[in-house]
């Protein structure tokens, strides 16, 4: 009874919030269209997706965080594999250094990183911060792949390579479907820390590629339009939720520290 | 045993040279800014340890530094005993477990500049779900300081807590029932098994979300600045705060001194929790 009521306490806090941006993003806050202030319905929905600056931005979150997810478990597979099977010199500082980059605070790279960026052509691409968004992810990725290679048998490499698969062909055929959890729930961390990020999406897109988050800070101004504002909050949550709902057999395994 | 392999290296050094790219070679750059006045990126002067000895005698520095340790620690000390309290609520419904970690999770898929407005939002004295309710009983967050610390405190645990609970769920769920039935044969009492059987195994789960809300939380910036721009009077102007203006004022040199100060917090503090986890490591 006790623990019924505190998970329902808990749900309450944890709903009350998105209750409250669910319930705006329904109603009309600026007189608009013809539409008298406090009208409930789906048009604030409409509006924003009659917005192409809206809708752009939409499409520029996704392509970097979609390319971020991507290169973060490419170039963590092999490391990860590396460290949960072989001692090598350094392995322990490689450890370190990634918990190291971790824990950088963003804050403190911004502005080497837009001149960095900007030399490179990088700025307003989402090439640019898919890459940096790596700088926290790939540490992330490479924690959560190395636990979930770990657990596998290391029989499963000897018979395969008995078997006469080579590297690649070993990768693809056994390792990567054994530890297919672990890959959604290392793409599901990359994506929760990529989607939401602010500070590298506002200094890396000066002009263009706007992200979402970007997008919704231009819709604060003189006359701000909450309704709308909230309806594209909504609608931002929307691959978050379908993340949680794809990775939520496997989250329980989460990832511990390793250094 | 593991076998002894530097090919192992090969695997690796695609995931180090990203790294270093996008991590190592900024951090150096910053560094070196650091002793640097930088009018524009082709008028720069050698000030040499002028902007840390700057920095360092300021009283709004070491006041910034006092509020993100306190905002640091409260953070902590209300999250992580709670994020464990809610895992080890979940443990108990097994299966159906999952739509609480699925719920505690939701959180942390909103972008991170929407989560003040949903805040601002819900206690909006005309429109807001608890507005009216606040208001009726005095809650004043912009010119009330300790109001504000509660409502910044309250709105980073709804943040995290989905973190700290999945981490900890994970943690403790890995633990073997046997060691539980053991414990109950022995007649352990609840506080006990938690004491000497389940707080221990959960160290590298815990030891990867205290260092998670460390560092997030002392250079918490777009949520706090949001609610109220570091006011009342100066009451939640923290470290990020204070490195976001000078940024903004492009006084770029100090900035980046101040930075590199920021960054050698964070790397003692983790520092100094890596020896005392593998000191405890060591003798357990």
């Amino acid at each position: 009874m006790i623990r019924a009521l505190a998970l329902l306490a808990l749900a309450v806090f944890i709903l009350l919030p998105l209750a409250q941006a669910v319930l705006l993003s329904l109603t009309v806050t600026l007189p608009r269209d013809g539409l008298a202030e406090g009208t409930m319905g789906l048009m604030n929905y409409a509006a924003v997706l009659a917005t192409p600056e809206l809708r752009a931005a939409m499409i520029s979150s996704a392509t970097y965080v979609i390319l971020n997810v991507v290169l973060c478990i490419a170039l963590g597979l092999p490391a990860a594999y590396a460290l949960a099977r072989f001692g090598f010199v350094g392995d322990r500082h490689v450890m370190l250094a990634l918990l190291v980059f971790r824990v950088t605070p963003p804050v403190v790279l911004s502005l080497p990183i837009f001149i960095l960026f900007s030399r490179l052509g990088l700025v307003n691409s989402p090439v640019g911060i898919a890459l940096v968004h790596a700088l926290f992810n790939l540490p992330v990725a490479i924690w959560i792949l190395e636990s979930f290679i770990r657990a596998v048998p290391r029989a499963l490499d000897e018979t395969a390579f008995l078997d006469g698969h080579s590297g690649p062909s070993f990768f693809f055929r056994h390792l990567v479907p054994a530890i297919a959890p672990g890959i959604g729930v290392a793409a599901f961390f990359c994506f929760i820390f990529a989607w939401v990020e602010v500070v590298f999406a506002r200094i890396l897109t000066v002009t263009a590629g706007k992200p979402i988050t970007m997008a919704i800070n231009a819709m604060f101004g003189f006359q701000t339009d909450l309704g709308m504002v909230m309806a594209m909050t909504c609608l931002s949550l929307v691959p978050g939720l379908a993340m949680i709902w794809l990775v939520r057999n496997h989250l329980a395994r989460g990832f511990t520290l390793r250094a | 045993m593991t076998p002894h392999d530097n090919r192992a290296w090969l695997l690796v050094l695609p995931a180090m040279a990203l790294l270093v790219v996008i991590g190592l070679l900024p951090l150096l750059a910053v560094v070196n800014y650091g002793f640097h006045d930088i009018f524009t990126l082709n008028d720069v002067h050698w000030v040499g340890l002028e902007w840390f000895a700057d920095i360092l005698g300021s009283d709004r520095f070491l006041a910034s530094l006092g509020r993100s340790l306190l905002f640091s620690a409260l953070a902590l000390a209300v999250q992580v005993p709670l994020g464990i309290a809610v895992a080890m609520l979940l443990l108990g419904y097994r299966r159906r477990a999952v739509w609480g970690l699925m719920l505690c999770a939701l959180p942390l898929v909103v972008p991170w500049n929407m989560i003040p407005m949903l805040w601002l939002g819900m206690i909006d004295r005309q429109s807001g779900l608890l507005g009216p309710g606040l208001d009726a009983v005095g809650f004043d967050h912009r010119f009330t300081a300790w109001h504000t610390w509660a409502l910044i405190l309250l709105m980073d645990t709804w943040h995290w807590l989905g973190l700290v609970v999945v981490l900890s769920y994970a943690g403790l769920s890995a633990i073997p029932q046997a060691f539980r039935q053991a414990a109950a044969i022995d007649g352990a009492s609840r506080w006990a098994v938690f004491r000497h059987i389940e707080l221990p195994r959960l160290g590298g789960a815990l030891a990867i979300v205290l260092l998670l809300r460390f560092v997030d939380s002392f250079m918490i910036y777009t949520e706090a600045f949001a609610i109220n721009a570091g006011g009342p009077q100066d009451a939640t102007r923290f470290l990020s705060i204070e490195l976001g203006e000078e940024i903004k004022g492009f006084s770029y040199g100090q900035a980046a001194a101040r930075a590199t100060l920021y960054f050698l917090i964070v790397l003692a503090v983790v520092w100094a929790f890596i020896v005392a986890t593998r000191k405890g490591n060591d003798t357990a």
